[in-house]
């Protein structure tokens, strides 16, 4: 049911794996009830069945709303939750049931970058020891070498090496998200995770940290997986991008063609949302505003996640879910869709007319158990 | 490629010389401290008492009188058997059975330091380390450590000391013990509340996406973060030390006798106060003066460490 078979047709087009593997990943988070009589325990599913593949030096943008799923996709990926079900392979090798004893020489190979350039650095310790905490978790080198490497670090990331002995309170915002990056690289991964690493920043100061992550990118061969909800930032530096919606993955397709040729729905009406510069453009272009709120993750729609609130569901839109696949002949390889049916790129959404019954657009209680 | 240029704040920043080191927040602190006249002046008693505690043989040397000598002089006692005011001979008048008050009272500060010292070390030890593993490591443990804490802080202190000391008999080891037993849940309940917090940051995250053991984010990314708490909560902790153990004393659950300490002073000297009113002076004001003293500081000490002072001052 989880689509494992199906989603990825990209495998057999190239003879190179794919760095990292998600298959059927789910993270439910149990609620925590007050209600101590309640029988029943219930769960947010946060994750709900992601099947995706990153590429060797490719950045594979994700995007979603708040609340969509992203950010714990990321802790997943980078095993800081266990996960519910489902496996990550990482350079071929299954890392989701490993241990935290086993999983710690794996952490070189796959790093984070955080969010909050406030909370992700430790406010009592200087900043050569923060950069350098990695090495002395894995015991790597002298003091004086770590504190040279430190330096480096420094400097590769455009700080002045001589703060070394300064604290996270003394910097700005983009610089400690400089930090964090030197932190991220110390032990030269070839992963990174970043999870909204410039949304918390000046937008002038956004462009120079993405120039730098881009620029270590080339310099270091480095494998990003980037979550933003930012459209234009994830435009500028992805190779591909994967829209998530309600803990699955609604559509992944290289950059200019999910802005182009996109052919879910939720995607279309994400895109509309992005600012266009041209007035005139902007008057002509479709807006398309989605009625309603994203369900509860604890009890998510059956079939589609999206059928409650699409502008073109159809009866069986509710009872099946559908497989992330190739929706249109003319789509490349790359371009995969979970939708029934799939939009043509002149296909106004605003004039699509959902034939779902009215009680199918409420949450089903009882469907729970059958989604997967 | 240079990614450096891209950052224009960093590169131009060498005017201030090579070693350019952050002022730590305990540097901060200390700074603040250091301008808080109350508190400086405070110290300054709390080293003289340590001075002359340490010292105190000297007094002893000086008046030829040891702590528990009892003289049956003219001058010590009244022919009554009552005891002698201030006197050439004693500073500080003479308790009733003819012994040196000053002597006594200057012996009386090595036992009430040292209890205070070590009863709060003790205490905000298993404090702190219950408050971490509780608060970090949460789950069936955070249950048990909680619900423990719950039961120390419900039972009748001073009652338990009572039947304990009977048992077991009075000394300065059982001293520590108790007051330690039976103060660290509160230490337990802030160094918990804090963890809860803390242990929610994404430093703690970070440190674990680098591969950081769970004592390791224990002790070296958390324990920093609390520690300021801590050293706040124990410098007021030492005179409520203090006060407690001259409390046990002067119930007779203190030192055994003829062992010089202020509670028991105090508690010798109570059907006296009306006859020889400086047998329950000295050692009543040297408790006084010795726990205020410590107050004073312990509050210099909190508001060093509350980075709002900073702007009160200046105001």
């Amino acid at each position: 049911m989880t689509g494992t078979t199906t989603a990825q047709s990209q495998d057999n087009t190239g003879s190179d794996e794919p760095l990292l593997r998600l298959r059927g990943v789910k993270k439910h988070f149990p609620v925590q009830s007050s209600a101590l009589i309640r029988g029943e325990q219930e769960y947010v599913h946060a994750v709900d069945g992601v099947d995706l593949d990153v590429r060797r030096g490719e950045t594979l943008g994700l995007v979603g709303e708040t609340g969509c799923g992203k950010s714990t996709l990321a802790r997943c990926i980078a095993r800081l939750y266990d996960l519910t079900e489902g496996t990550i392979e990482l350079d071929g090798r299954d890392i989701s049931t490993l241990s935290r004893r086993e999983m710690r020489p794996l952490r070189r190979e796959i790093q984070m970058i955080f969010q909050d350039p406030y909370g992700s650095l430790n406010p009592r310790r200087r900043v050569g020891s923060i950069i350098g905490e990695p090495f002395a978790i894995h015991d790597i080198g002298s003091r004086r070498e770590r504190k040279k490497q430190v330096q480096e670090l420094m400097e590769l990331v455009g700080l002045n090496p001589e703060h070394y002995n300064r604290f996270p309170a003394d910097f700005s915002g983009g610089q400690r998200q400089r930090i964090g990056a030197a932190r991220a690289l110390a032990l030269k991964p070839k992963m990174l995770v970043c999870d909204e690493p410039v949304s918390a920043l000046d937008v002038s100061i956004q462009a120079q940290l993405i120039n730098l992550l881009a620029d270590l990118q080339d310099e270091l061969g480095l494998t990003y997986v980037f979550i933003t909800h930012d459209l234009s930032v994830v435009r500028h530096i992805s190779d591909r991008i994967a829209v998530m919606y309600l803990g699955k993955v609604m559509e992944v397709a290289p950059v200019e063609e999910l802005f182009e040729t996109s052919r879910h729905p939720y995607t279309r009406a994400l895109l509309s949302a992005l600012p266009v510069p041209d007035p005139d453009l902007a008057d002509r272009r479709e807006q398309i505003i989605l009625v309603g709120d994203m369900p509860t993750p604890v009890h998510p729609p059956s079939g589609c996640r999206f059928h409650t609130r699409c502008p073109k569901a159809q009866p069986d839109c509710a009872e099946v879910v559908p497989p992330l696949e190739k929706a249109k002949d003319d789509d490349s390889a790359d371009h995969l869709t979970a939708c029934l049916y799939p939009m043509d790129p002149d296909e106004r959404l605003s004039r699509a007319r959902a034939t779902v019954a009215d009680s199918e657009i409420v949450a089903d209680d009882s469907a729970l158990g059958g989604v997967s | 490629m240079s990614i450096g240029t891209s950052d224009a704040t960093a590169a131009h920043e060498e005017v201030t010389g090579p070693v350019i080191e952050g002022r730590s927040p305990w540097a901060l602190a200390f700074s603040r401290l250091r301008r808080d006249k109350v508190a400086m002046l405070s110290l300054a008693i709390i080293i003289v008492i340590v001075v002359v505690a340490l010292l105190s043989p000297l007094f002893s040397a000086i008046t030829g009188h040891g702590p528990n000598e009892q003289y049956h002089t003219a001058n010590a006692l009244t022919p009554a058997g009552l005891p002698r005011g201030p006197s050439g001979e004693f500073w500080w008048g003479t308790d009733d059975l003819g012994r040196d008050v000053l002597v006594r009272t200057v012996y009386g500060a090595r036992i009430s330091l040292l209890v205070g010292v070590l009863a709060t070390a003790l205490t905000v030890a298993i404090g702190v380390i219950v408050g971490l593993a509780s608060g970090f490591l949460g789950g069936i443990v955070d249950t048990v450590l909680t619900r423990f804490i719950d039961v120390i802080l419900s039972v009748p202190f001073i009652l338990v000391a009572v039947s304990l000391v009977s048992i077991v008999g009075p000394s300065l080891s059982i001293t520590v013990l108790v007051i330690g037993f039976f103060s660290w849940a509160s230490v337990a309940r802030i160094v918990r509340g804090q963890v809860l917090s803390l242990r929610e940051r994404e430093f703690v995250e970070a440190a674990r996406s680098l591969g950081s053991s769970d004592s390791r984010i224990m002790f070296i990314d958390i324990l920093p973060n609390v520690l300021s708490q801590v050293i706040v909560y124990t410098t007021l902790l030492i005179p409520v030390v203090i006060v407690v153990q001259a409390t046990l004393s002067f119930l007779g659950l203190g030192l055994p006798p003829p062992t010089a300490d202020w509670g028991g002073m105090i508690n010798e000297a109570q059907s006296y106060y009306t006859v020889a009113p400086w047998f329950i002076a000295f050692p009543g004001a040297a408790l006084v003066i010795t726990t205020l003293a410590f107050n004073l500081f312990g509050d210099g000490v909190a508001d060093a460490f509350d980075p709002r002072t900073d702007r009160l001052i200046s105001q």
